[in-house]
């Protein structure tokens, strides 16, 4: 059917050809435009751990672990700049899960990196990365695509046998395959609903 | 016999309108032309008439500085298209 609907009258084979197809590129629209946001948390996720394992490297100093609250402090308000200025494009249950599967996980993160920090000392990347490779994992069975949840399920073991093995500032390259992953991700996406 | 089809839904652009705002929260008048291919004129026209069958609720705001018409499916145009959908069945089994 072309994309030019006028308000005619039809057969009822034609009015369930409209509603599936109506749904379908509804759904297709959503889900390749929250394509984006997965691409901004892995640029985001990309150099900050990059600049982070840098200073953290060169002047020998965990402090700079800091910088980590610069991601949501930087990613929110571009996200919502994002939505305000390009897109028309509506919510729906699917992608209003997959935020809300993300968000929970930036509150889960930075919680347990307070805690970590100001009260009990714990192996954090290793909780972390995990917890990362769960909700990709779980963004992937909500889109229902096999790279995603493979991609999650190796991030989150892979990722948190590195963190057993690694030290230091060396632990930190872990979240920039993480970046990696999620752009990839974002890439997927937006070609999956293209 | 078949069940009567109900006729607010029964055309062409108000039951794409409809199938598309039954799967979001809420869709801009600008993103639900773009999705039918429907001129501003006839879509107007046609939400106008699914909002006063009570389908569909129809706000006007601002987005910025630019004027933004957003519409929502209502419970009873939810209702509405469930109905029809089950009556399409009938037809076609």
């Amino acid at each position: 059917m072309e994309n030019n609907i006028e308000n005619k009258e039809m057969t009822a084979q034609q009015s369930l050809g409209i509603i599936t197809e109506m749904m379908n590129n509804s759904r297709k629209s959503i889900l390749q435009d929250s394509g984006k946001h997965f691409i901004l948390w892995g640029v985001l996720l990309i150099v900050v751990s990059i600049v982070n394992y840098e200073l953290w490297h060169i002047t020998g100093n965990p402090a700079w672990n800091c910088l980590w609250f610069a991601m949501p402090a930087i990613g929110f308000p571009v996200v919502r700049i994002l939505e305000r200025k390009n897109s028309d494009v509506p919510q729906s249950y699917l992608n209003r899960q997959i935020g809300a599967i993300w968000l929970a996980y930036c509150i889960f993160a930075l919680t347990i990196s307070i805690i970590a920090m100001l009260a009990v000392p714990m192996p954090i990347t290793l909780v972390i990365v995990i917890a990362f490779g769960f909700a990709e994992c779980i963004s992937g069975i909500l889109l229902k695509n096999w790279a995603i949840i493979i991609s999650g399920f190796i991030l989150g073991v892979g990722g948190a046998v590195a963190a057993a093995m690694l030290f230091s500032a060396e632990q930190l390259l872990i979240f920039t395959v993480g970046g990696i992953i999620l752009v990839a991700t974002g890439l997927i996406v937006k070609s999956q609903y293209k | 016999m078949f069940p009567k089809l109900d006729p607010i839904l029964h055309s062409e652009l108000r039951l794409a309108v409809m199938s598309i705002l039954a799967g979001v929260d809420s869709a801009e008048f600008s993103y639900i032309k773009k999705q039918t291919g429907a001129t501003s004129g006839n879509l107007s026209v046609q939400l106008d008439k699914l909002s006063a069958a009570g389908y569909i609720s129809v706000e006007k705001g601002f987005k910025g500085k630019v004027p933004c018409t957003t519409c929502k499916i209502t419970q009873a145009g939810l209702a509405a298209f469930e109905n029809y959908v089950n009556s399409l069945k009938e037809y076609l089994i």
